[in-house]
């Protein structure tokens, strides 16, 4: 019968001390959200340049509603980098996220599949990186972290692949890459 | 020998020049079969429009219809001649499965042993006259990496089966090899009726999938069926029943409890078909399973590959007090290849079985597992109280909001509170998660369900990876979610006491670290 005893020195990651993402992760995550609003606001705009009806029923409430909207999710943005972190830990990587929805998420470095880095435009003139890691099973990436620099996305999987080969030669199975 | 690992290639090319097999003819028919299937299954929807076209635009239908059909077949006829002389395969001194086939594109398909996850035996019935079967080799995950050698003689399937577990075993350099204790094990069965199979119909969804199946054809179903048979259904109603008004809906309720009837009737066929004769062994950690009407197919399963059991019971299953069974494998890429891995055979599913067979197999594999004496922990209330303001106490003042405007009776918004209630409570009752220990081994049992029941037994060394989540109100009360992905599917157990979540997750974390056994 298994007993819910407190185990001594069982690691707990209660205390794991998250490192917060890069000094320019917000900026990245505003900059993203322009991409998104200038041409948005572009569009809206042209429809009311050319469609005069539209302009006069909607165009006080746009002039109002986007900046506010604009201005509430860019707060939001820098709010949810503010409160993401990674860590890793010997056997592990913990990544917790979430403003309303708290999340951590620990994936034992041993149970890693893949390892990707992404950079789009905006992340290379900012020296910024997305690191994605793949378990079996999950939908998509099981861990994403988006906002870190490019080098500690490098040391991270440099970190993985080290630790993946160095247990892959002390196991009876060999993995299958 | 030194001079032979100077010229590698020369070495393979050799022994494959003396070892490249054709199968027998009677594979012709098994590409046939194969290719006719997968002609109508991936070419039917892009037939479509050119269907259409032939419908509306062509005048003499008979005759070009038969000219099509006629090219059609003489074109998969041919196709298939053409497959089978190109057909070859290959067991190579480097232990590997080498396959050379296609016709139009030529393609080399290496399968090395230690991939190969399970070998399969089916024995379609056209191949019974000549006791012939289709040897399977299944790689791991990938669909597309599956190796199929069709006709081939029963002893060389089992043979080339022996062939690799041996070297699988011999590559493992575990002590205990499977090989050997598969000997001294006692064998353990159990057989389904095919009066139990049918009742598989009634339970799967099989049914919605094939209704699924014909929905982006119900459109055209409508327009010839409302030509066809409403007007005359309806005519009926009218004449013998002399509805007038209502003549038309009752035609229309008539035609959907009939288009019911054939989704419930098919599906009890799709289920005979592939669950006819079910016999399921069990003997060394091993699985094997026979079964199929039109393609006998055994399937072979090791315990150790099992990511997942799960028992779960739907709501028609609980009124026939039915159980079904799964033993899930390791599925890469998400739902979707989850549920090709589920179509292609990798998942061994016992479809029906009463509470007694559940207990035995379950004192098979984990004699410590009893579904209704296990000590569940439940979610705390606070779940309870916020499912029930969500799901039960919103809709039921929208309703009620809705019964305003529309002047219905207040009543409706009451009944809607009292059933959403129950069904929250209900689903609220059955969340709980229970950990055992077993030799050493650690198991978590997470329950879920509403009606039905639904469990997932996993040993915690093979989680892949571990979640926790809270909102600001849950973290006041100190409660958290748990999420554990699993590399077939997941267990959540919603609003646990905080340090219980957290010691669930170092705990699991220890054993997915500290454990040297392979996961998968």
């Amino acid at each position: 019968m298994f007993n819910n005893q407190q185990i001594t020195g069982l690691p707990q990651h209660k205390s794991i001390e998250f490192k917060a993402l890069a000094d320019k992760a917000p900026l990245h995550a505003q900059l993203n959200w322009l991409v998104f609003y200038i041409p948005f606001s572009a569009i809206l705009a042209a429809i009311c340049y050319f469609n005069e009806n539209f302009a006069n029923n909607m165009q006080t409430y746009l002039l109002i509603g986007m900046p506010i909207l604009i201005l509430i999710s860019m707060l939001y943005s820098v709010a949810s980098i503010k409160l993401q972190g990674v860590a890793m830990r010997q056997h592990d990587i913990a990544f917790k996220k979430g403003i309303i929805w708290q999340r951590v998420t620990i994936l034992p470095l041993a149970r890693v599949q893949h390892i990707e880095i992404h950079r789009g435009p905006i992340e290379r003139k900012l020296g910024l990186a997305s690191l994605k890691l793949y378990s079996a099973g999950g939908m998509s990436a099981d861990l994403q972290v988006s906002g870190l620099t490019h080098t500690d996305c490098k040391n991270m999987r440099q970190f993985v692949q080290d630790y993946r080969q160095e247990h892959t030669s002390t196991q009876a199975v060999p993995a299958d890459e | 020998m030194s001079d032979l690992t100077l010229h590698p290639t020369q070495k393979t090319d050799a022994a494959h020049a003396q070892l490249w097999q054709k199968v027998s003819p009677w594979a012709l028919v098994y590409f046939v079969v194969h290719f006719g299937v997968r002609f109508v299954r991936d070419g039917i929807f892009n037939l479509l429009p050119l269907g259409f076209v032939f419908v509306t635009q062509v005048e003499n239908k008979l005759f070009w219809g038969q000219i099509a059909a006629a090219v059609a077949v003489s074109a998969l006829l041919l196709y298939s001649i053409l497959y089978y002389r190109n057909f070859r395969f290959c067991i190579s001194s480097d232990n590997e499965i080498l396959l050379n086939k296609g016709v139009f594109k030529k393609e080399r398909l290496t399968l090395k042993f230690e991939r190969v996850q399970n070998v399969n035996i089916a024995e379609p019935f056209y191949f019974k006259p000549v006791t012939l079967v289709n040897c399977i080799f299944d790689a791991a995950g990938s669909a597309a990496q599956e190796a199929v050698l069709p006709g081939v003689t029963q002893s060389y399937a089992e043979q080339m089966r022996k062939q690799i577990f041996a070297y699988k075993a011999q590559q493992q350099l575990e002590p205990d090899t499977e090989v050997e204790t598969d000997e001294a094990a006692e064998q353990s069965s159990l057989f389904i009726s095919n009066k139990e199979i049918a009742k598989f119909g009634l339970m799967s969804n099989m049914a919605i999938l094939a209704l699924a199946a014909i929905a982006p054809l119900i459109n055209v179903v409508a327009d010839v069926l409302e030509k066809q048979l409403i007007t005359k259904v309806e005519g009926f109603y009218e004449q013998e029943l002399g509805l007038v008004a209502s003549a038309a809906l009752f035609a229309i309720f008539t035609l959907f409890v009939f288009v019911v009837l054939i989704a419930v009737l098919l599906s009890v066929g799709m289920s005979l078909i592939r669950f006819y004769n079910y016999q399921l062994y069990f003997k060394g950690k091993k699985f094997k399973r026979i079964a199929g009407l039109l393609e006998r197919h055994q399937l072979s399963m090791s315990l150790d590959k099992v990511q997942s059991i799960v028992i779960k019971q739907n709501i028609i299953a609980r009124l026939l007090k039915r159980f079904t069974v799964e033993f899930l494998q390791a599925s890469s890429g998400g739902a979707m290849a989850g549920m090709a891995a589920k179509k292609n055979k990798q998942t061994l599913v016992l479809p029906v079985l009463n509470n007694e067979q559940v207990n035995s197999v379950c004192q098979w594999i984990y004699p410590w597992f009893n579904n209704s004496a296990l000590a569940f922990k439940q979610a705390e209330r606070a779940l309870w109280y916020k499912n029930l303001v969500l799901y039960a106490l919103l809709p039921s003042l929208l309703v009620a909001v809705f019964c305003y405007f529309n002047e219905l009776n207040y009543f409706i918004s009451l009944g809607v509170l009292g059933v959403f209630a129950g069904l929250v409570t209900l689903s609220y009752q059955r969340y709980g998660y229970y950990l055992h220990e077993d030799n050493g081994r650690f198991y978590m049992v997470v329950r879920k369900g509403m009606i039905g029941v639904h469990y997932r037994v996993f040993e915690l060394y093979k989680v892949q990876s571990a979640s926790s989540e809270s909102t600001y109100l849950m973290r006041r009360s100190g409660l958290k979610s748990l999420y554990i992905q699993l590399a077939h599917g997941f267990a959540f157990m919603p609003y646990i006491k905080e340090q219980d979540a957290d010691f669930v997750i170092d705990f699991t974390l220890k054993q997915a670290e500290s454990d040297t056994r392979s996961w998968m």
